[in-house]
């Protein structure tokens, strides 16, 4: 046990934060600090930038542009990359298929798709859950039946996160009906989304926003060298990545900066003869978020100091229940602090309302989703109680 | 006390499920309106013919001599329905005309307000402010008479429909309540410019006239609430019922079975509160702590059931295109309608002391 971070870490730590800070165009920071939504070029000259400095995949091998850091530096890398509010590397890329392509992939394979994958040269997109399998992904029952050198793919995924900006998508698919358990004769497809036969169709969720689709695929031809790993060991796949996303999903430094932005709006924000920040109820309320939020970061950097190689822990399921939790509280507090001013969502020009109250709401709203998707709260409840606890359901 | 309705009750209550049912928004497919709800203007007519705005308010002033238990009645009906509108904000006026106002005030606007031919509606909010009944940065020019106002209050919902305003100003060290008919307004945003006013009775009656119009809005808005949540929950049941996931339905599951139970003990937590407040006001419409506690129990209450009704839907619930997001929306906007549930623990807290126990059949 030590408390202070070595000298190192501390001067890895300032040279993060000094790129992030001063390579990253703060204009782009600050417009995804405010929670506006950036065109799909806007992230790749984010990632590309990230990526020309060896910053955007920094957990792949070395060989395809990892870094070969140890955990408490990836998480300080997270942590300023957070801090400085910018726009992160696409996760479907970054900590999704490309980890896949790395470990799974074939050679060839690793050679078509990492590098470009690195610099979102190609945009990614997940084509896990479909209308009937969510939580119990392992029903899935789009189909791909082997014809020639090509796979024939029919069925529908949902749910898909910025399909509409995707130029592929991985996808699971059935390709041996007939396997004697469900989550045997699933195999992992990567293909082009411009292919005859794939159409996207919106979502809009109760934000008004419109960043999953469903998609639609009617006889996609894909060639047969674009299934990555073992034909009929896609599950294997599938639960290697959804581990790793876990592992992606507790912004602890995102959370701690949307927390401390929330303090600024409520100390801005007058209230009697003082500010919001002045009433004890929200004092309080800023304090115990504060305190939580330091647990679990503590925990993380536990954590992250006693896993081994790329393996997800088990306990990594806290990180995901308890940061969605958080990440959730913060929104909603923050939405309580816009008051009245939160009732009108949009920005009309002539206006006398902060920017940020007209957002705080759909925001709140929209953030929901953290306890639902990357395998629900519920389902981490399951792992830590059948993975840990030994206590099956 | 006596929680059952009466035969009259349960007939306005029926009606205004009818009503609310022709008026509830379409099935839709594609995209749909999100956020704030605009004025519908058949939705409007029918509430007002129906009465309902003149349901708490005596016949000398064109009201239906009803009380606030009907609109609790009323309003809970809306809230399940989606039928969102000017209800709670135009009841609020009227409140604050109907216990504020000259006795000539009261005969002047009370009846074309109670029966829809004219809309008004209350102007509390300052921007950059928090919720507050006092007035700080809106002033009046003097206290009583024709006065004129200057400054901004934002948001006022319906603002930009509304023939009238009841606005909230500042006069000295004191808060003053103005009507109001000529600011400019664009959108939520009411600008005051040296804009002529008149005041609405005497300065010395507004503290009280506030917290009696806005105990009015309280209870509208809570039984809205609590009509939501009243929605919002079978519609979870139904869903654990159909939804299959593991070859079951997902209410094989316990955990989830269990957590639909405490939503249920949320909702009728709220229920009672609503059904209590709009009892108790009709005794007392000045009572604040009636007030807040309700706005309490409907703001945990809501949140709870909001959140879960979403979290047991998995991403479903999340969309546009299916209601229960919405309902989730709407209690959002309604805790932070009047004071949030924040707010109302610190007004109750200012008295902790001076109770030594809570007794409701005190
Ligand atoms: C905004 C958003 C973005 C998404 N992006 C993507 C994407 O890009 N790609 C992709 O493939 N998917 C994506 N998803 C899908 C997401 O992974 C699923 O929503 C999630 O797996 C849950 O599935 P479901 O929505 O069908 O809910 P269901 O599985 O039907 O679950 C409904 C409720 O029941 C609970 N539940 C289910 N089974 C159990 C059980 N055995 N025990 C206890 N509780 C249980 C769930 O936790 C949930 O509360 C996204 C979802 C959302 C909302």
């Amino acid at each position: 046990m030590r408390l202070q971070m070595s000298d190192e870490d501390a001067a890895f730590q300032q040279r993060m934060r000094d790129f992030f800070t001063t390579e990253i165009p703060a204009e782009l920071r600050e417009r995804w600090a405010a929670g506006g939504e950036l065109e799909p070029d806007d992230m790749r000259a984010a990632q590309r930038l990230l990526n020309a400095a060896g910053l955007a995949v920094p957990h792949w091998p070395v060989e395809w542009g990892g870094q070969d850091w140890t955990q408490l530096q990836r998480h300080l890398y997270l942590q300023e990359i957070q801090a400085a509010s910018v726009p992160p590397p696409l996760a479907f890329n970054a900590n999704m298929v490309g980890p896949v392509i790395a470990t799974f992939g074939s050679q060839e394979q690793k050679e078509r798709f990492l590098p470009a994958t690195a610099n979102l040269d190609i945009w990614w997109c997940q084509g896990f859950s479909e209308p009937n399998a969510g939580s119990d992904l392992a029903s899935l029952r789009t189909s791909a039946v082997l014809d020639g050198d090509e796979w024939v793919v029919n069925g529908q995924k949902t749910w898909t996160t910025l399909g509409q900006h995707a130029d592929w998508i991985f996808a699971l698919v059935r390709t041996e009906p007939d396997a004697p358990k469900k989550q045997m004769g699933i195999s992992f497809l990567v293909f082009d989304v411009k292919s005859p036969g794939v159409s996207v169709r919106p979502i809009q969720l109760i934000d008004g926003g419109h960043e999953v689709n469903e998609v639609f695929f009617d006889n996609v031809r894909v060639p047969a060298d674009q299934l990555i790993g073992e034909r009929g060991k896609g599950w294997t796949i599938a639960k290697f990545l959804l581990g790793n996303e876990r592992v992606g999903v507790a912004p602890v430094a995102s959370i701690k900066r949307a927390l401390a932005t929330a303090k600024e709006h409520a100390s801005a924000t007058r209230s009697g003869a003082g500010t919001l920040l002045d009433e004890p109820l929200i004092a309080a309320r800023f304090v115990e978020l504060e305190t939580q939020l330091s647990a679990l970061e503590l925990t993380v950097l536990r954590v992250a100091a006693n896993s081994h190689g790329d393996k997800p822990e088990p306990a990594s399921s806290i990180l995901k229940l308890r940061g969605s939790q958080l990440q959730q509280d913060v929104l909603e507090f923050t939405a309580d602090i816009a008051g009245p001013a939160s009732l009108q969502w949009s920005q009309p020009d002539d206006t006398d309302l902060e920017a940020w109250t007209a957002l705080a709401t759909p925001t709140y709203l929209n953030f929901r989703k953290a306890s639902i998707y990357g395998g629900s709260n519920e389902v981490q409840r399951s792992i830590i109680a059948s993975g840990i606890l030994g206590l099956k359901g | 006390m006596d929680f059952t309705f009466d035969d009259e009750q349960k007939a306005l209550q029926d009606a205004v499920r009818e009503l609310a049912s022709r008026h509830a928004p379409a099935e839709a497919h594609g995209d749909v309106p999100v956020g704030p709800a605009q004025h519908d203007p058949k939705a409007w007519s029918a509430i007002a013919e129906m009465g309902l705005l003149a349901l708490p308010f005596g016949e000398d002033v064109g009201g239906a001599d009803a009380s606030t238990v009907e609109v609790a009645i009323a309003a809970t009906e809306l809230g399940k329905a989606r039928v969102v509108t000017a209800y709670a904000d135009a009841l609020t006026a009227a409140g604050l005309i109907a216990f504020g106002g000259s006795d000539e005030q009261r005969a002047k606007l009370l009846p074309d307000l109670l029966d829809g031919s004219s809309l008004i509606v209350p102007a509390f909010a300052e921007p950059g402010r928090a919720w507050s009944l006092d007035a700080y940065d809106v002033t009046a020019s003097a206290a009583d008479g024709d006065v004129t106002l200057t400054g901004t209050k934002e948001p006022v919902p319906f603002a930009d429909v509304a023939d009238k305003l009841v606005v909230t100003a500042r006069v000295g060290e004191r808060t003053g309540l103005f009507l109001v008919e000529g600011a400019t307004v664009s959108g939520m945003r009411v600008r005051f410019d040296d804009t002529p006013a008149v005041a609405l009775g005497s300065i010395d009656d507004a503290a009280r006239a506030i917290q009696a119009g806005v105990n009015l809005g309280i209870l509208a808005v809570a039984a809205e609430a609590l009509g939501a949540m009243d929605a919002a929950l079978p519609m979870t049941v139904e869903y654990l019922k159909t939804r299959k996931q593991f070859g079951v339905p997902l209410a094989a599951f316990q955990t989830l079975t269990q957590r639909a139970a405490d939503m249920y003990v949320s909702l009728e937590l709220a229920r009672s509160t609503v059904l209590h407040a709009g009892m108790a006001l009709a005794a007392d419409p000045y009572d604040a702590t009636v007030a807040s506690r309700a706005k309490v129990v409907v703001g945990q209450s809501g949140r709870h059931v909001g959140q879960e009704a979403i979290q047991l839907h998995g991403g479903i619930g999340m969309t546009a295109e299916y209601a229960v997001g919405h309902f989730t929306a709407r209690i959002t906007a309604i805790e932070h309608t009047f004071g949030d549930t924040r707010w109302h623990l610190a007004a109750l807290a200012r008295d902790v002391a001076g109770h030594p126990q809570v007794d409701v059949l005190a």
